[in-house]
């Protein structure tokens, strides 16, 4: 009897979280798993793909400056996205948070509403703005301000911008879930002990903020380190990012193995960079927060 | 001349008066509760005194220097919230030490004080911990440690014990009012607990409705309340309404139902209408012939140090207290005489409509 309900309550969980592992499976862990495997196999302009195993695709990426270049921009974008980020979510989170209703539920809808909209699309808006012709080149020029159009698309800049803007939503609610946490009477605490608005603000709010900013960057970090659509769109051909370049040695060169090495490198790179950044982050507030 | 002085302040929320009027004058070094039920406007003037509320009209002097409008950073009082309100991020000497930081106190100095605070407190060996591992009380401990090294004018209380456990809340009260008294700092104490208010304050200003009902010493409210709110309030009691008929050597002669009951003509009204309030520990149980009228026990709870009576009366439901001394306790079921000693009885003036 006791067998049959510790047999009976066992086995059901795992029943019960089957499909889904099922699909975890089929879906990500084995083409992961196959990518892995074809990234140490060699190609042949000829031939295609052969079925052998050596580091020759990883030690290209690395010893090429050609592919250096492409994984510096893509994680220095990844630093600049993050902190201009961080300084325009953390604020507009907490103005959001201060704001009586019904405003702050119009904001908050503002704010998060981008996300509802492909990101594809939303690119391909910024496209529309930055373009030579475009409703931010006539302004400016229309305005007297600049005599010849300012280069915004298929650069750097106009690839933050945009990034920025996709991104800048999961600062906010990253934020505004630790601002849930803060006991505005601490803002008042401050206050009555002499310090003024702004102290208050570097001195007591911002340090209790600090964790949810943190793991903001992690979030929009790792999304831009791996973005796909918006460098692609905004970027072009020749201002190229790690995903994009993986995406032309699959589909332009056809070299599906170099493509899958360069794809796992930035795997790797992403894990390494995060779960780093997170112990520092855990050990530092471990101790007031737990 | 009084150190803190509040002169017809009126708080306004749109159509909603929170604070009408209200006036109170604070001797230096003196404790002050405000009591109240919530709602009533007690944290609202505490809030205007710190300076986060404006008041829509009225003035708020400390030493004689209006200080109205003067930014809370400004005005030097020290505040412990309901909430105690400790920076989480900084350890508990860090939170102690903000305030002097704030002032520009030198380090030596500021060290000396914030250790001598937190000895006040009995916190010294806990300088270096982070509030989220302190006990409740100990929490309290460091922001009361946190308001008071800044040795504030004033020093303000929000509900201070309200987040304590019942057997810490009773030595938080003598351990508070100690420091008070050691320290000497004018204290304002806002709460609806009316023991915490009785027990600690040198005066008690009761609260309802945006207004000041009656300011008087611990003692004097408890037994000469002004309004029948007041008795009610502050403690229980047993209420009777009557009609006076008649007055004679300083005494009234008042009539409820059948009976006619003799009390001092107090502070309270002398003639029409009038509520009789007795308090439960002063409702006496005697022989059934030997009352002023008979009753019967509904309900009888032992509570340690005392018993209460529930007493089915010809005037409703009673309520009696009286000490365990011993001696065997009347059952439920008996019938009881029922009496008080004719100074125990007030007269007050009827509830006036909204008045409790």
């Amino acid at each position: 009897m006791a067998e049959a309900i510790a047999r009976r309550t066992l086995i059901p969980p795992y029943l019960l979280s089957a499909p889904a592992l099922l699909l975890y499976c089929a879906l990500l862990l084995t083409p992961m798993l196959m990518t892995f495997l074809l990234s140490f196999n060699s190609f042949d302009l000829y031939t295609g793909i052969k079925p052998d195993y050596s580091l020759a695709n990883y030690l290209e990426v690395i010893q090429d400056k050609y592919f250096h270049v492409i994984f510096l921009r893509t994680f220095g974008m990844a630093l600049v996205v993050t902190l201009i980020c961080a300084l325009l979510g953390a604020p507009e989170a907490y103005i959001l948070n201060r704001m009586a209703n019904p405003w702050k539920s119009l904001f908050l809808l503002a704010v998060l509403g981008p996300l509802l909209i492909s990101v594809v699309v939303r690119t391909l808006g910024w496209a529309l703005l930055f373009g030579k012709e475009g409703a931010i080149n006539m302004t400016l020029m229309g305005l007297g301000l600049v005599d010849e159009p300012v280069k915004l698309i298929f650069t750097s800049t106009g690839v933050v911008i945009a990034l920025v803007h996709v991104l800048v939503p999961f600062m906010v609610i990253s934020v505004w879930a630790s601002l849930q946490k803060l006991d505005p009477a601490t803002e008042r605490a401050g206050l009555s002990l002499g310090a003024s608005q702004f102290t208050v603000l570097r001195r007591v709010v911002v340090p209790q903020v600090m964790p949810g900013v943190l793991s903001g960057s992690l979030i929009v970090f790792a999304l831009t380190a791996s973005a796909f659509a918006t460098p692609a769109i905004l970027g072009g051909r020749r201002l190229k990012v790690v995903a994009t370049t993986a995406y032309d040695e699959y589909l332009n060169t056809l070299n599906w193995p170099l493509g899958a090495a360069i794809a796992i490198l930035l795997l790797a790179a992403n894990v390494i960079i995060i779960t780093s950044y997170n112990r520092v982050i855990e050990k530092k507030y471990a101790e007031a927060f737990g | 001349m009084s150190f803190l002085r509040l002169q017809g302040l009126v708080k306004r929320f749109g159509d909603f008066v929170a604070v009408d009027d209200v006036s109170l004058e604070v001797e230096k070094g003196e404790f002050v509760s405000l009591l109240g039920p919530s709602g009533c406007g007690k944290t609202t003037t505490l809030q205007m005194i710190a300076g986060f509320e404006e008041p829509s009209e009225g003035r708020i002097f400390i030493d004689g220097k209006d200080i109205t409008g003067v930014k809370a950073s400004q005005r030097g009082i020290g505040i412990v919230f309901q909430s105690y309100a400790l920076f989480p991020h900084m350890s508990v000497f860090q939170n102690v030490s903000f305030g002097l930081e704030m002032r520009k106190v030198p380090e030596a100095e500021r060290k000396k004080r914030v250790m001598e605070t937190l000895d006040l407190v009995h916190l010294g060996d806990f300088a270096q911990r982070f509030p989220r591992e302190l006990s409740g009380g100990q929490q309290q401990r460091v922001a009361l440690a946190r308001a008071l090294v800044i040795k504030p004018e004033v020093l303000l209380l929000d509900e201070p014990l309200s987040a304590l456990d019942a057997k810490i809340r009773e030595d938080m009260q003598i351990e508070l009012r100690g420091i008070q008294r050691t320290v000497g700092t004018t204290t304002i104490l806002v709460t609806h607990d009316q023991s915490e208010a009785l027990s600690m304050s040198d005066r008690v200003a009761v609260m309802n409705e945006g207004r000041l009902v009656q300011v008087d010493m611990p003692y004097q409210a408890y037994e000469f309340p002004e309004t029948p709110f007041v008795s009610s309030f502050l403690g229980k009691s047993n209420r009777f309404s009557g009609v006076v008929s008649g007055q004679s050597n300083g005494k009234l002669k008042v009539k409820v139902g059948e009976l006619e009951f003799e009390a001092e003509a107090g502070r309270g009204p002398r003639e029409g209408p009038v509520h009789l309030s007795v308090r439960p520990e002063k409702l006496l149980l005697t022989a059934p012939a030997e009352g002023r009228f008979t009753g019967r026990v509904h309900t009888r709870i032992f509570l340690g140090n005392h018993w209460v009576y529930q007493i089915d009366s010809p005037f409703g439901p009673l309520l009696a207290s009286h000490h365990n001394a011993g001696i065997q306790s009347v059952a439920e079921g008996e019938e009881v005489g029922l009496t008080w000693a004719v100074e125990e009885l007030r007269v007050l003036a009827p509830e006036e409509a909204g008045d409790g």
